[in-house]
């Protein structure tokens, strides 16, 4: 079931629509996000930074299960939070702060495993690349700049180079609005947007600019369109621009180069925009609170969903897993005993004391158990700690996980058993009736 | 034939069998006298072309009436002149006919490089000329590579040629080569590289003629130059037509080859130093320092620097230190930076001062390249020092105007160590270096390329690349200086106007990126907000009453763009600044662009937190109320003035900022917050416009019911009628749209308030009681201000009233007003005291049409019949205005707006309306 979320920066909760019928599923409450604030963590949970009014010195990060309307689990990092990004697997959380740092917690434990001065001014949104393996960030000093991961926990690596950056981009003369990843990990290109009222292409191989889109008005959200054949960008005098990104257009159009169209329906600004591969619609938040579903192709309305009176900053499409959207009780209780009972809040500083400890990650290959396969050293050291004592739900699980095989097993052993049997039986009884058959005519 | 000799021997064996043959060897007869000599003999006969019969039309010939074929064998000729010739006309040729170039292009190379080793001086010289002009602006387009590869094996032959004027020739070709091909360097750079080492080695011949010498190392100096190195300035080439996704070929980089010739070009850097430490003795020994030698000199100091560039940047496998190992290290300390400070022995003239200041320049940043390898003794460096010191400041060079201009062209090549000197130095030495620095920075012409890569330099000191980390203890010695240089650069803008638009942009972007990392750094925070007040200036001043606009107004559009992204980054922008560039956005000569581009920052800073939210207001609140629009007055309106008015834009302001408004935060706040400013700036009477633009805002923000207070309804019912009216007056009554424009907003505030509208109806009626009327002095309305146009204005004001459906539902309920206002002016007819009987006329004959005119296609418009009942209403009231009884009239109307009737009763009206008027 895909689901649209959306959430705004007034206090209206967290909306939650399913994108095929149109149904209003559950409201999550109490949630004033700011722009890129909203992330779903793999799929598994939803986590929202939390606007504070300014005076506050401390940041604000809730949790929500799926099937509960209240948060779970709130966390207050050391300084206000804006956008949030998980990777895909929803192993690792990434905040970005108002000074300019990146903070990266793994969601399993809850621990602040790096932090590092990214940005000179508050940093405004986060991506990661489709391989998990770089972090884009945009900035309110209009810097964009890509991390790879490798880099920001290689220590010695960092020691020797001039800066951990991968790639700075700084054309952009105002704050960065919204940054999209196409596809191809490091191959890919990205778009940003920005109040300087124009969209960047860049390329993440090359790291150079390939392309400046000049709007009419600052763009304030962009979505990508999956065979990269143009971009959306919602502007602030209400309409969804479509650029070019493979054509070449002709200058000679209504709104300057590359712009080969727009969708209109509103006069309100667009302030958030995502894509929905799955059925080709553009999904667009605007400043009155409504969410708008267009279809690409006619570049009609299909849809309306109404958030609130605020405006809407964020959307989501989530795809619910599969168990959630039974809605079987008893599915999802043990569900959320997996999600919930594990995620401690999210630490405010990096402990120290743990700085011995080997914080290394272990990459396992992806197998049956719906955990992450990215887990830091420790938190497998503990599962295994877990094992060991037998008390665990884990284990359990596995211990009948084991007697299901040696079931499975016995069960095999018996239809071979019961096979031999009957193919014995088979050969007694021709073997007796070739007898009596022999006996017979001898008898004759 | 053969054949019938073969027969014919066969038939002889057959007949004489075992006859004995005798013959004579050795000897022949000789063939009798008279034998006939029949053998043929035939021979090839040339014709040479008879030239005045040659039909040599359509070939292309030069001036000499030669073909390009002809002329290329020529060139083979043994006679020195009929080559120089030949070579002539060749150019000759190819200047008038292009194409046969192109066309045998590769036949010419292929003859015409035979002679790049000819004896003769002149031919050479002829050909060199020949392919300079012609041959390669000619083939620059094709494949070169092939056509260069032609070339240069006879360069290196004549390179090796034994007379050394051939050789310098073959230098010169080379050179002529690299011009026009940089790859060719790099595909032969060894070979190139010994053959320059072996010329420089015959130093017998160099101190005989430095024009050849010269020469010869300008070449050099070209080639070294297209060493790669490390440092490349990141070419911005934003290609915006190219498709994204696209396959781009591999094209080779030239820089392969090069790893390979550090062993060469080592050697040939100490041939080089030789040969300066050859030269020394010489400068000494002669009086002065001439052109040519210094020429020389320079070029291979040049050469030196660019090669100990690319030991140390370049792009290469092996470290630096490897490559400086004790030989070429030791030769350079000693033989070069030992030598150093060169200075004239006879003081002769401010020329050769400079010459030897150029020439010091080039040796001091040679050693400070070379100091990132080897480390210096203290009292070499300090000399360095003492040197960069004097230079910066200028003392050295001779203060002529040459000087001057020598000191701005060569200063620059050493500033790039600044940043790094300043870094490490102590804290003695570096204060004096930046002290230094900041003079020269200063000091310079702030049109100059100097500025510029001063501005460059202080981008690097200021913000940190990663690399640089100015120590501790020396922090306040930098933080002094880096004040200086912020609080320079706007007085840097001011004094650069709008002469150089390109060094104002670098300014600009200077000041963006120091806002945009300002956010991190508590000090250069502090400086950057102070830099507020003397950036005002930039944009526009007041003195005394008076307005000055900046440069601001008249720099090129990517500039001023810059500019207001600067703005965003003041964390609390202060009044005077906003007030500077609200008088900006307030000039009309400002573009349309770049006005709604100030707003649209100033918004996203306001949202951001770098105004205040009053101030934000207000700046909102002086643009509708100060906005002057162009033409003044409302009512031309049309098409054709499009060019010259500005309303378009102002009406574009209007619906920004009430979107921009509405967006702020909670609609009652703001609503209330703008309600107070509205109704002080509208209280002043300002143009129309501008009282339009802010009732727009104001309903915008307001809801139904309103939310204006007590006071703002009492003092916008004194304000509305006034308005109403001049809009009325001043705008044509079949302009539809512009009235709708203009008299909407009012209608959304009666049916938010009928209260409103009750008073507004009460203030007309008293308009037109008589005492009104005859005061000159009421200025509630600046247009409509007699009184005949006032009841004219009313009467349409009414009429459009009734037109409008929504308010024609409202203002049913208020028939006593209407009827009090019907009142006035019909008693206002009837008394003729005041008006003479043309005035009347004039009058009523108004009224007529103003009537009719809205009647007659009343009448066919679907909602007719409220328009029809109002009319209805007012000519009934008119024409019994000769002190009929009005209550009368009145239930009359009332019975007709119910009633409904039809085109009968108007008709009826009419004629009784005519009847008065007779």
């Amino acid at each position: 079931m895909n689901v649209v979320l959306a959430s705004s920066s007034i206090d209206g909760g967290i909306g939650c629509w399913d994108l095929q019928t149109g149904a209003e599923q559950l409201r999550y409450k109490t949630c004033a996000s700011p722009p890129h604030g909203l992330a779903s963590i793999g799929c598994r949970f939803l986590a929202c930074s939390q606007l504070r009014d300014p005076s506050a010195a401390s940041g604000h990060v809730l949790y929500w299960s799926w099937s509960k309307p209240q948060a779970q689990v709130k966390s207050f990092p050391a300084e206000p939070i804006k956008p949030l990004a998980g990777n895909s697997e929803g192993s690792y959380i990434v905040g970005g702060g108002s000074s300019g740092d990146i903070y990266f917690w793994e969601v399993a434990t809850g621990r602040l495993l790096k932090k590092w001065h990214a940005h000179y001014r508050a940093v405004t949104c986060l991506v990661f690349s489709d391989d998990d393996s770089l972090l884009i960030s945009g900035s309110e000093d209009g810097c964009v700049r890509v991390w790879s991961l490798f880099m920001i926990f290689d220590d010695v690596r960092k020691q020797q180079a001039s800066h951990l950056y991968e790639y700075s981009f700084t054309e952009h003369t105002l704050r960065v609005t919204d940054i999209v990843m196409g596809y191809g990990g490091g191959n890919a290109i990205i778009v940003s947007a920005s109040e300087d009222r124009t969209c960047k292409v860049w390329s993440l191989s090359r790291g150079r600019l390939l392309r400046n889109v000049v709007f009419p008005s600052i763009i304030d959200a962009i979505a990508i369109d999956p065979g990269e054949h143009v971009f959306y960008a919602g502007g602030r005098d209400g309409k969804i621009y479509i650029a070019a990104l493979n054509v070449e257009s002709t200058p000679s159009n209504n709104y300057g180069l590359h712009i080969i169209g727009s969708l209109t329906d509103q006069s309100k600004p667009v302030t958030c925009l995502a894509y929905s591969a799955e059925r080709n619609l553009l999904l667009s938040g605007s400043e009155d609170g409504m969410i708008r579903v267009w279809d690409v192709k006619t570049k009609n309305i299909l849809r309306m969903f109404r958030h609130s009176k605020g405006p809407v900053n964020n959307i989501l499409v989530v795809r619910l897993p599969y168990l959630l959207s039974r809605a079987e009780p008893k599915v999802q209780a043990s569900s959320r005993r997996n999600e919930f009972s594990l995620h401690p809040p999210l630490e405010k500083y990096a402990n120290s004391s743990d700085e011995d400890m080997d914080n290394r990650a272990i990459i396992t290959l992806p197998d049956t158990i719906d955990l992450p396969s990215y887990l830091s050293s420790q938190l497998i050291n503990d599962h295994i700690k877990q094992l060991q004592q037998q008390g665990s739900s884990a284990a359990a699980e596995m211990e009948v996980k084991r007697l299901k095989l040696d079931g499975q097993r016995s069960m095999e052993m018996f239809q071979q058993l019961k096979k031999v049997y009957d193919n014995l039986q088979e050969f007694c009884v021709n073997e007796l009736l070739d007898g009596q058959a022999i006996e017979g005519s001898k008898g004759k | 034939m053969v054949r019938s000799k073969a027969s014919s021997k066969k038939q002889q064996k057959k007949g004489i069998d075992f006859k004995k043959i005798k013959r004579k060897l050795g000897r022949k007869l000789p063939p009798p006298k008279n034998a006939t000599n029949t053998e043929i003999k035939s021979k090839a006969i040339v014709l040479p072309e008879q030239s005045v019969a040659t039909n040599k039309e359509g070939l292309a010939v030069s001036k000499k009436g030669l073909t390009l074929k002809e002329l290329l064998q020529q060139t083979s000729h043994h006679n020195a002149k009929v080559r120089r010739d030949a070579l002539m006309g060749i150019k000759d040729l190819v200047i008038n006919h292009p194409a046969e170039l192109r066309h045998h292009r590769y036949a010419v190379i292929e003859k015409l490089r035979e002679r790049i080793s000819d004896d003769d001086k002149v031919v050479r010289e002829a050909l060199y000329q020949l392919f300079k002009s012609e041959i390669f602006p000619g083939c620059a387009e094709d494949n070169q590579g092939l056509f260069i590869s032609l070339l240069m094996n006879y360069i290196f032959n004549a390179m090796t040629n034994l007379a050394i004027d051939i050789r310098l020739m073959a230098f010169k070709f080379f050179d002529l080569v690299v011009q026009y091909y940089p790859p060719c360097f790099s595909l032969y750079a060894e070979k190139i590289l010994q053959s320059y080492e072996d010329i420089l080695r015959k130093n017998q011949f160099y101190l005989e003629d430095k024009g050849k010498l010269k020469t010869t190392l300008s070449g050099l100096v070209r080639c070294l130059s297209l060493l790669p190195s490390k440092k490349p300035e990141s070419e911005k080439c934003v290609s915006g037509d190219r498709i994204i996704h696209a396959f781009e070929p591999d094209t080779p980089t030239a820089n392969t080859g090069f790893s390979t010739i550090i062993k060469k070009l080592k050697e040939l850097v100490l041939v080089l130093i030789n040969c300066f430490q050859d030269f020394i003795p010489l400068l000494n020994s002669m009086p002065q320092l001439d052109v040519l030698s210094f020429d020389c000199i320079l070029s291979m100091l040049q050469s030196i620097d660019i090669a100990v560039r690319f030991f140390i940047y370049g792009i290469h496998e092996e470290t630096p230190e490897s490559i400086c190992d004790q030989t070429l290290s030791s030769a350079l300390s000693k033989k070069l930076l030992g030598v150093f400070p060169l200075y004239p022995k006879h003081h002769l003239s401010v020329k050769e001062d400079d010459r030897y200041f150029i020439l010091n320049v080039v040796i001091a940043a040679i050693f400070l390249h070379l100091r990132e390898l080897v480390c210096p003794s203290t009292n070499v460096f300090e000399k360095f020092l003492e040197f960069i010191e004097n230079a910066l400041l200028g003392t050295i060079c001779s203060s002529s105007r040459s000087g001057k201009a020598t000191w701005e062209k060569h200063i620059p090549l050493l500033l790039p160590f600044i940043p790094k000197l300043a870094s490490e130095l102590e804290t003695g030495w570096q204060s004096r270096i930046l002290e230094s620095f900041t003079r020269t920075f200063k000091d310079c012409n702030p049109e100059s390329s100097l500025k510029l890569a001063c501005l460059s330099m202080i981008e690097e000191m200021l913000i940190p690349r990663g690399y640089m980390h100015f120590s501790k203890a020396s922090d306040t010695v930098v933080l002094d200086y880096q004040t200086v240089w912020i609080r320079e650069l706007p007085l840097l803008l001011s004094l650069l106007g709008d002469k150089q638009p390109s060094s104002s942009q670098v300014v600009l972007c200077l000041l963006l990126r120091l806002g945009q990392f300002s956010g991190s750094n508590p000090f250069l925070f502090g400086e950057y907000e102070n830099i507020q007040f003397t950036l005002s200036e930039f944009y526009s001043t007041c003195q005394e009453g008076n307005l000055y606009y900046g440069p601001f107004m008249r720099l090129p559009r990517d500039c001023q763009e810059l500019s207001i992204c600067c703005l965003y980054y003041f964390s609390n922008l202060n009044v005077l600044l906003l007030k500077s560039v609200t008088f900006c956005c307030l000039c009309s000569e400002l573009e349309p662009f770049i006005f709604f581009r100030i707003i649209e920052v100033l918004h996203a800073a306001y949202k951001a937190g770098h105004i205040q939210i009053a101030d934000h207001i207000s700046f909102f609140m002086t643009l509708l109320s100060r906005f002057k629009i162009l033409p003044e007055n409302i009512c031309p309106v049309r098409e054709s003035d499009v060019k010259v008015s500005n309303h378009g834009t102002f009406k574009s302001l209007t619906t920004m900022l009430s979107s921009y408004l509405s967006q702020i935060g909670d609609s009652s706040v703001v609503f209330h917050i703008v309600e107070k400013a509205i109704l002080g700036l509208i209280l002043l009477q300002p143009p129309l416009e501008n009282a339009c633009a802010m009732l727009r805002v104001l309903i915008v923000l307001d809801s139904k019911p309103t939310r204006l207070s007590e006071q703002s309804i009492i003092a916008l019912s004194n304000f509305l009628p006034g308005y109403l009216m001049d809009v009325v007056h001043c705008i044509p009554e079949d302009d539809v749209q512009t009235w709708r424009y203009y008299i909407l907003p009012c209608f959304f505030m009666f049916d938010r308030s009928s209260k409103l509208l009750k008073l507004v109806l009460d203030v007309i009626g008293s308009f037109l009681t008589d005492s009104n009327l005859s005061l000159p002095s009421d200025t509630s309305t600046r247009y409509a201000t007699d009184s005949l146009s006032r009841i004219n204005a009313t009467i349409s004001l009414l009429l459009l009233i009734y037109k409008d459906v929504k308010v024609q539902k409202i203002i049913s309920s208020f028939r006593t007003e209407i009827g009090s206002i019907l009142q006035s002016i019909a008693s206002l007819q009837s008394s003729e005291v005041k008006m003479t009987l043309e005035e009347r006329h004039r009058f009523q004959s108004s009224v007529l049409e103003k009537t009719f005119s809205p009647c007659e296609d009343g009448g066919e418009q679907p909602r007719g019949r409220s328009s029809f009942g109002g009319n209805i209403e007012k000519i009934q009231g008119l024409a019994n205005s000769g002190g009929n009884c009005l209550s009368q009239i009145l239930q009359n109307c009332n019975g007709i707006f119910e009633r409904e009737k039809g085109v009968q009763e108007f008709v009826h009206y009419i004629t009784l309306l005519e009847h008065h008027v007779k």
